[in-house]
């Protein structure tokens, strides 16, 4: 194990230029270029204020927002869920023709999806600062954590389904299905105690993505540190999972080749 | 592991499962698992071979043979069902070229990012960028995207990448017929200076040439198994025997079922198998070191010195005359005619054909003598060999025949080295 994790630290370059290439290259050619990963989610906030806030109130102070600050890394993990599964059966030429740490391509796609999410994170930032949201110094600390906890749920997850995929090539289109009824089962556009009480333990416990969830709402939209409960739940759900996915990665990975 | 040995490869076997019909889908798996019938074919049935540290081998074999699949094993894209392989230094892959190359992006981006996936750090493409760009000879053009390139650059500056990652070992599949003339040479080049700085080379090729030029060791895999091992000049001729001799079954079997339109197919195998055996015992009987399709025939073979006197000892200056008397089976109107001279410890002196030297075929009459004449032969002392062919334009070949006679060639003066080079001295004061 601790000669695998050096190999993949041999092959980081691969990860970067890999992450460079789908960031740089995804604009190539458009006019605005880079400035679309900035674009894209301040129009998205747009609609969804004009949506809450005049066709649709939702009883909710600042819907939009309560709203935004899940749905971004939300949006994150669900184009790792869907994305993710793809992304060995994607690149048959480099997986079946050259030798690399077969986890490279998982890392780099998570890492690519997850720097779109922080650039997301400032055009939320910017628009709190102009709607003069008030700032918690130890809470925003706190977000660090949260979304390293994130990550590595995304990676965990990433590395189950990008396997299961090569054997399996329905896992793409079932993840479709299943991660538009997961968005529903995650308090993504509602908030928790909407949850009848006597489901809520069990919800949280369930759904590795409840707390994290929370937590964001709690550090962003509330302004306050999140319980300590919530960011242990998170961070013990995200390593266990992480741990699941790359064993299961591992395992499947030695016949990746003649599967394909 | 010995220490001396790059790669050991210990009796792998790989099985694989073709699927007659495969279910890939959750439908195509729940309702028809009846029609997921598959076979098992093996692959390879156990192979064992050595690498030495700096040694070049080539793997050859027809289509199918496991070749190809025995190189994936070296570069662990896949794995043995059972045996095991180990090897020794930094392996690089010379498999797929242009890798992760992006259309949109200049042709220096595409540098770092194909490097990158061959293993190489940030640092070590730096130092190396100046002289990829250098032997792609795209200077002008490095920094416009990639797209806009011909496919000659594309693989220019992709073969350019890959030949420039050090490696211990080098692993090569099929990959030299790489842009124009010139730059085949220069890669040729490059890959002996690799070779001479000490890196072992695998290649997997079906230019024999290519690797009698490289390799001191082929290793021929037929049906999974080593069939043959040895130096290139030994083990070629026999593969080429054999490869004709099969070709000339098969075409034999397709005429007998085309004749009796499929009535008697097991009479068909019999004269397939008489064919294969006739062809097996002729080749038996020279060697293994003559093959072809036999529509031309060299009959006899006659070594003159100028003055029209039979000799097989010559001096490196004097002239000599090759008589070749042929006779022409299928009454082709013409043919390429080759020769190649070795000395006796297989060094290889010299090579031409009639296409090289007059870029044209010779017209054949039914029998007749072809004369080759060397004004000399400036080879220092030694025992030489002489190949002789007729064959196409293509390298399809009507007769091929290895070791056709030999010389004895003498020096005038004691010079050493392979050739004996015109020169004079002159001494200013």
């Amino acid at each position: 194990m601790f000669k695998r994790i050096k190999e993949i630290y041999e092959y980081r370059t691969m990860i970067s230029s890999l992450v460079k290439r789908d960031l740089k290259g995804r604009y190539k050619g458009s006019v605005l270029g880079f400035l679309w990963t900035f674009i894209n989610p301040l129009f998205q906030l747009l609609i969804y204020t004009f949506v809450f806030s005049i066709v649709m109130r939702a009883g909710v102070e600042d819907y939009y927002m309560f709203l935004f600050v899940a749905l971004i890394p939300w949006i994150f993990f669900a184009t790792c869920l869907a994305g993710g599964s793809t992304c060995i059966t994607g690149q048959k030429n480099m997986v079946q023709k050259i030798y690399f740490p077969r986890e490279v391509l998982p890392i780099s796609f998570v890492i690519s999806q997850f720097i779109n999410m922080l650039l997301s994170f400032l055009v939320i930032f910017a628009v709190m600062f102009v709607m003069r949201y008030k700032f918690n110094p130890l809470a925003l600390l706190c977000l660090v954590p949260v979304m390293l906890t994130e990550f590595i749920l995304a990676l965990g997850f990433t590395f189950i389904l990008s396997s299961i995929t090569v054997y399996f090539q329905d896992m793409q289109f079932i993840m479709g299905i299943l991660t538009t009824a997961w968005q529903f089962l995650s308090p993504v556009m509602y908030s928790v105690d909407r949850i009848p009480e006597r489901f809520q333990t069990l919800y949280m416990y369930i759904n590795p993505m409840a707390p994290i969830i929370i937590a964001y709402r709690d550090i962003l939209y509330y302004g306050k540190v999140p319980e300590l409960i919530t960011l242990l739940t998170a961070l013990a759900m995200g390593v266990t999972l992480f741990a699941i996915g790359w064993f299961t990665f591992d395992r499947m990975q030695r016949h990746f080749v003649e599967e394909m | 592991m010995k220490s001396e040995n790059a790669i050991e490869v210990h009796n792998i076997t790989k099985k694989f499962k073709v699927y007659l019909d495969k279910g890939r889908t959750l439908k195509e798996r729940t309702l028809f698992s009846g029609r997921r019938k598959y076979e098992t074919r093996e692959v390879l049935k156990g192979i064992s071979f050595e690498v030495k540290k700096g040694e070049a081998i080539g793997l050859i074999g027809h289509n199918g043979c496991g070749k190809s699949t025995t190189l994936k094993m070296l570069t662990k894209i896949m794995y043995p069902d059972s045996g095991s392989i180990e090897m020794n230094g930094r392996v690089s892959s010379l498999i797929e070229l242009g890798a992760g190359f992006h259309p949109d992006m200049s042709g220096r981006e595409n540098i770092y990012i194909n490097a990158s996936i061959f293993g190489l750090t940030k640092k070590e493409i730096e130092e190396r960028i100046d002289d990829i760009i250098e032997f792609s000879e795209l200077e002008d053009f490095i920094d416009n995207p990639v797209r806009t390139y011909s496919s000659g650059m594309y693989m220019r500056l992709a073969f350019a990448v890959a030949i420039n990652v050090d490696a211990d070992i080098l692993l090569i599949d099929e990959i030299l017929a790489v842009g124009d003339v010139a730059f085949q040479a220069k890669c040729f080049n490059r890959l002996r200076q690799i070779k001479s700085e000490g890196t072992t080379i695998v290649i997997v090729s079906h230019s024999l040439n290519q690797i009698e030029q490289i390799c001191e060791r082929s290793i021929w895999i037929h049906d999974g198994l080593i069939r043959l091992e040895g130096s290139p000049y030994d083990v070629h001729p026999q593969y080429m025997a054999f490869m004709a001799g099969n070709s000339l079954a098969e075409s034999a079997a397709k005429k007998k079922a085309k004749a009796e339109n499929g009535e008697a197919s097991e009479e068909a195998n019999q004269e397939t198998e008489n064919a294969s055996e006739d062809t097996e015992k002729k080749d038996d009987k020279k060697d293994g070191k003559r093959w072809g399709s036999k529509e031309v025939v060299i009959d006899k073979i006659t070594v003159l010195d100028s003055e029209g006197k039979e000799r097989d000892t010559f001096l490196n200056s004097e002239e000599i005359i090759v008589k070749i008397n042929y006779t022409n089976n299928a009454k082709l109107e013409n043919s390429v005619v080759g020769v190649a001279i070795y000395r006796d410890d297989k060094v290889h002196i010299y090579g031409t054909n009639t296409l090289i030297d007059m870029s044209r075929m010779l017209p054949l009459k039914e029998s007749g003598v072809i004369t080759l004449k060397f004004d000399n032969i400036p080879v220092n002392a030694g025992n030489y060999i002489f190949d002789l062919a007729f064959h196409k334009p293509d390298g399809f070949e009507y007769d091929f025949w290895r070791d056709a006679f030999r010389l004895k060639i003498k020096n005038v003066k004691g010079e050493i080295g392979v050739m004996s080079i015109a020169h004079s001295w002159e001494c200013e004061n």
